[in-house]
C-alpha cells in the first residue's frame, strides 16, 4: 500500500475509495463475490454456447459437399420419380446422383437373434459407403451389405445370407456409411430389391465440394421449384448450417439472459453495499464537505470504490470464466486453446464491461446521494 | 481585521407546525488573531450560530460577511470553496478519516487540487504540533490529544482566517484540554487567525480574548 500511495495521491478519488474498501474487507469480498458470479454466468455460459456451436459444427464436417433431394410440399407424386431423377443428372456434371429407396425390416438368425433395421435400396453403393470386410461395388446388382453395427450384433459375416421380403440375399461386404445425408446404416439392397414403388424417397448428390454442393442445390430448386411451389425439397450443409446456426443464437440469448439476470442481481447488490456504507459513513461525509470537499469529488470517491468494486469483480470473474471456459472447449472440441478465438473470448470482454457498467450504474445513486447531503445534517451522522 | 461578521441574523427551523427560532438577530464579528468563547446552556443556538459562521448552513435574515464579502446568499458550491480556503474546523470528536495516517488527514482539505502541494505544510504543521514523529500512524493509534492535534493540524493546513472549534476539549482529560488550549493559543498567534470556540468548558474560558454568552438565541 505505502508503494503506491504516491501514485494514488495524485488520484485521490482512488486513493480514498481503496482505502474505503479496505475497511470493511467481508463486505468487499461479498459484494465483489457478486459481480464474480455474474460475469461467470455471462462469460460461462456466453462461451459454452460457443464451445457447442463449434462442436457441432465439427460433427457437421461430412455433409459440407453433399445435397438432398426430397419430395416437396405441393409435389403430386409421393417421392421422386425417375423423370425427376433424369433431370437432376442432366442438371448436374461433375457429381454423382445416388436414388434411393427405404424401408424397414426384420432381420433374423438362424441363433433366432432379431434386429429391426433400416432398408436402402440403390445402385451406386460405393459413393455412400465404405468397405470394413468384404467389397463395396460401384454398381450393386446382386447381393447385400450390412452395416458393421448390425453385422456385429447379429454376428453375421461376409457370405451369410439374409431375407428381406421373401429373397435372400448374400452379404458381400460389411460396410460403414460415410457421414451424409445418404444412405441408412442397417441393410443395403440392390433398386431391385424395392423397385414395386414407383418413387424414390431420396436422392443424395455429391459433390466435389462444398460450394459446388450450394450451387447444385441452387440450381435443383431453380430447375423445379417455384416461388410459390415446391416441387421438391433441397437439403444441403449450407442451410443445415444456418438453421444450426440460428438455434446456437437462440441458445446464447437465451444463456446471455441467465447472466444479465444474476448481473443485474449483482448491481443490486452492489447498490446496497453502497447505500450501506455511504450512510455508515454519513458523518465521515459531513466531515469532507465542511473542510471544503467539493460535491464532484465526494461524488466522484464513491463511484470509484463502485467501479473498484466491478473491476475487481471483472477481472476475478473473467480470470475464472477464461479457466472454465478452456475446459468446455477441450472437452467439446479437443482444443482448449480455442477459447482464446473472438467468438468465445469476446463474451470475457462482454462480461468484463457489464460489471464495470453494472457497478457504475449501481454507485450513482448513492454517490448523488452523499454528494448532496447538506453538511450541517451529514455532520449530525 | 474582521474576518467574519455576522449582521442581525436570524434562524429559524420549521418543525412540524412549530418555528423555532435559535437565532434571533445576532450581531458578532471576530478578528484576526483573537479567541472568543461562545457559551451558553444547551438549546441557546450556539451549534446554529457555529454553523452559521463555518458557512455550513445559511441564515433565515440577515447578512454573513467574510473577510468583508457578503456571502448570504452563495451557492453551496461557492461556499464550499469559501470553507476550504477560509475555514478551519476543529470538532469535539476529531471526526479523523480512520483509513487515513496523520499526515493524509491533514493534506485532506486540499488533497483534490492537483495543483497545491500542501505535503511540506502538512509535515510543518504536524510537527509545529508535536506530532513530527507520528506522521503516518493512523488516528487509532494515537491518542485522544493527539488526534486533537492532527484536527488542528487540519483545521490550519488551507492557511484559513478563522478556526472553528465546537467542543473541543469535550472529549479530552483536563490536562490535555489545557494543552491542547494553550496550542491554539499559540497558533492564533503565529498563525495570526481568528478562534471562535463554543464551550462548556470553564477552562476555555481562561484562554479566550472574549467570551459571548448565548441565551435562548439572543446574545446577552
Amino acid at each position: 500500500m505505502s508503494r503506491i500511495a504516491p501514485f494514488l495521491r495524485r488520484t485521490p478519488s482512488v486513493l480514498m475509495a481503496w482505502r474505503n474498501l479496505g475497511r470493511n474487507r467481508i463486505r468487499t469480498a461479498l459484494a465483489t463475490l457478486g459481480i464474480v458470479i455474474g460475469v461467470i454466468a455471462i462469460a460461462g455460459l456466453g462461451m459454452t454456447g460457443v464451445a457447442l456451436q463449434q462442436q457441432a459444427t465439427s460433427n457437421l464436417g461430412g455433409l459440407t459437399n453433399q445435397v438432398s433431394v426430397t419430395s416437396g410440399a405441393d409435389s403430386p407424386e409421393d417421392g421422386v420419380t425417375t423423370a425427376q431423377v433424369a433431370d437432376i443428372r442432366n442438371l448436374v456434371v461433375d457429381a454423382e446422383v445416388v436414388p434411393q429407396r427405404t424401408d424397414r425390416t426384420t432381420l433374423s438368425t438362424r441363433s433366432g437373434a432379431e434386429q429391426v433395421v433400416s432398408v436402402t435400396a440403390l445402385s451406386e453403393a460405393s459413393v455412400l459407403y465404405d468397405p470394413v470386410r468384404g467389397a463395396t461395388p460401384d454398381r450393386l446388382r446382386a447381393g447385400a451389405l450390412i452395416g458393421q453395427e448390425t453385422a456385429t450384433r447379429l454376428n453375421l459375416e461376409v457370405g451369410d445370407p439374409v431375407e428381406y421380403d421373401d429373397a435372400l440375399y448374400r452379404i458381400q461386404g460389411i460396410v460403414t456409411p460415410q457421414q451424409g445425408f445418404g444412405g441408412g446404416a442397417g441393410l443395403v439392397l440392390p433398386q431391385s430389391a424395392l423397385d414395386e414403388e414407383p418413387t424414390y424417397d431420396s436422392v443424395t448428390v455429391v459433390a466435389t465440394s462444398g460450394s459446388q454442393a450450394r450451387a447444385i442445390a441452387d440450381a435443383i430448386d431453380a430447375e423445379f421449384n417455384e416461388a410459390d411451389e415446391q416441387i421438391v425439397s433441397v437439403t444441403d450443409y449450407a442451410s443445415v448450417q444456418e438453421n444450426i446456426g440460428s438455434f446456437f443464437s437462440t441458445l446464447n440469448l437465451a444463456l446471455l439472459g441467465i447472466g444479465l439476470i444474476s448481473l443485474v442481481v449483482a448491481s443490486v447488490a452492489i447498490l446496497n453495499v453502497m447505500l450501506m456504507s455511504t450512510i455508515e459513513r454519513r458523518g465521515e461525509i459531513g466531515v469532507l464537505r465542511a473542510v471544503g470537499i467539493r460535491r464532484g469529488e465526494v461524488l466522484r470517491m464513491i463511484l470509484a470504490e463502485a467501479v473498484f468494486l466491478g473491476v475487481l469483480g471483472g477481472i476475478v470473474g473473467a480470470g475464472l470464466s477464461l479457466a472454465i471456459g478452456a475446459v468446455l472447449f477441450a472437452i467439446l472440441t479437443d482444443s482448449p486453446w480455442l477459447v482464446f478465438g473472438w467468438s468465445s473470448a469476446q463474451y470475457l470482454l462482454y462480461g468484463f464491461a457489464f460489471a464495470v457498467v453494472a457497478s457504475l450504474l449501481s454507485g450513482l445513486y448513492p454517490a448523488w446521494k452523499a454528494a448532496n447531503d447538506p453538511p450541517v445534517e451529514a455532520l449530525r451522522g | 481585521m474582521t474576518v467574519i461578521e455576522l449582521e442581525s441574523v436570524t434562524k429559524r427551523y420549521e418543525s412540524g407546525q412549530e418555528t423555532i427560532k435559535a437565532l434571533q438577530s445576532v450581531d458578532f464579528t471576530a478578528t484576526r488573531g483573537e479567541m472568543v468563547t461562545v457559551i451558553g446552556p444547551s438549546g441557546s443556538g450556539k451549534s446554529t450560530m457555529l454553523n452559521l459562521i463555518g458557512l455550513l448552513d445559511t441564515p433565515s435574515e440577515g447578512t454573513v460577511r467574510v473577510d468583508g464579502r457578503d456571502v448570504t446568499d452563495f451557492s453551496e458550491d461557492e461556499l464550499t470553496e469559501e470553507r476550504r480556503s477560509e475555514i478551519g474546523f476543529v470538532f469535539q470528536d476529531f471526526h479523523l478519516l480512520p483509513m487515513l495516517t496523520a499526515i493524509e488527514n491533514v493534506e485532506l482539505p486540499s488533497m483534490w487540487d492537483p495543483d497545491v502541494d500542501r505535503h511540506e505544510r502538512a509535515i510543518q504543521l504536524l510537527e509545529r504540533v508535536g506530532l513530527g514523529d507520528r506522521l503516518t500512524h493512523t488516528p487509532e493509534q494515537l491518542s485522544g490529544g493527539q488526534r486533537q492535534r492532527v484536527a488542528i493540524a487540519r483545521a490550519l493546513v488551507n492557511h484559513p482566517d478563522i478556526v472553528l472549534a465546537d467542543e473541543p476539549t469535550g472529549n479530552l482529560d483536563r490536562d490535555t484540554g489545557q494543552t491542547i488550549l494553550e496550542e491554539l493559543t499559540r497558533l492564533k498567534e503565529t498563525e495570526n487567525i481568528a478562534i471562535v470556540a463554543v464551550t462548556h468548558d470553564e477552562q476555555l474560558m481562561d484562554y479566550a480574548d472574549r467570551v459571548v454568552q448565548l441565551v435562548d438565541g439572543r446574545i446577552q
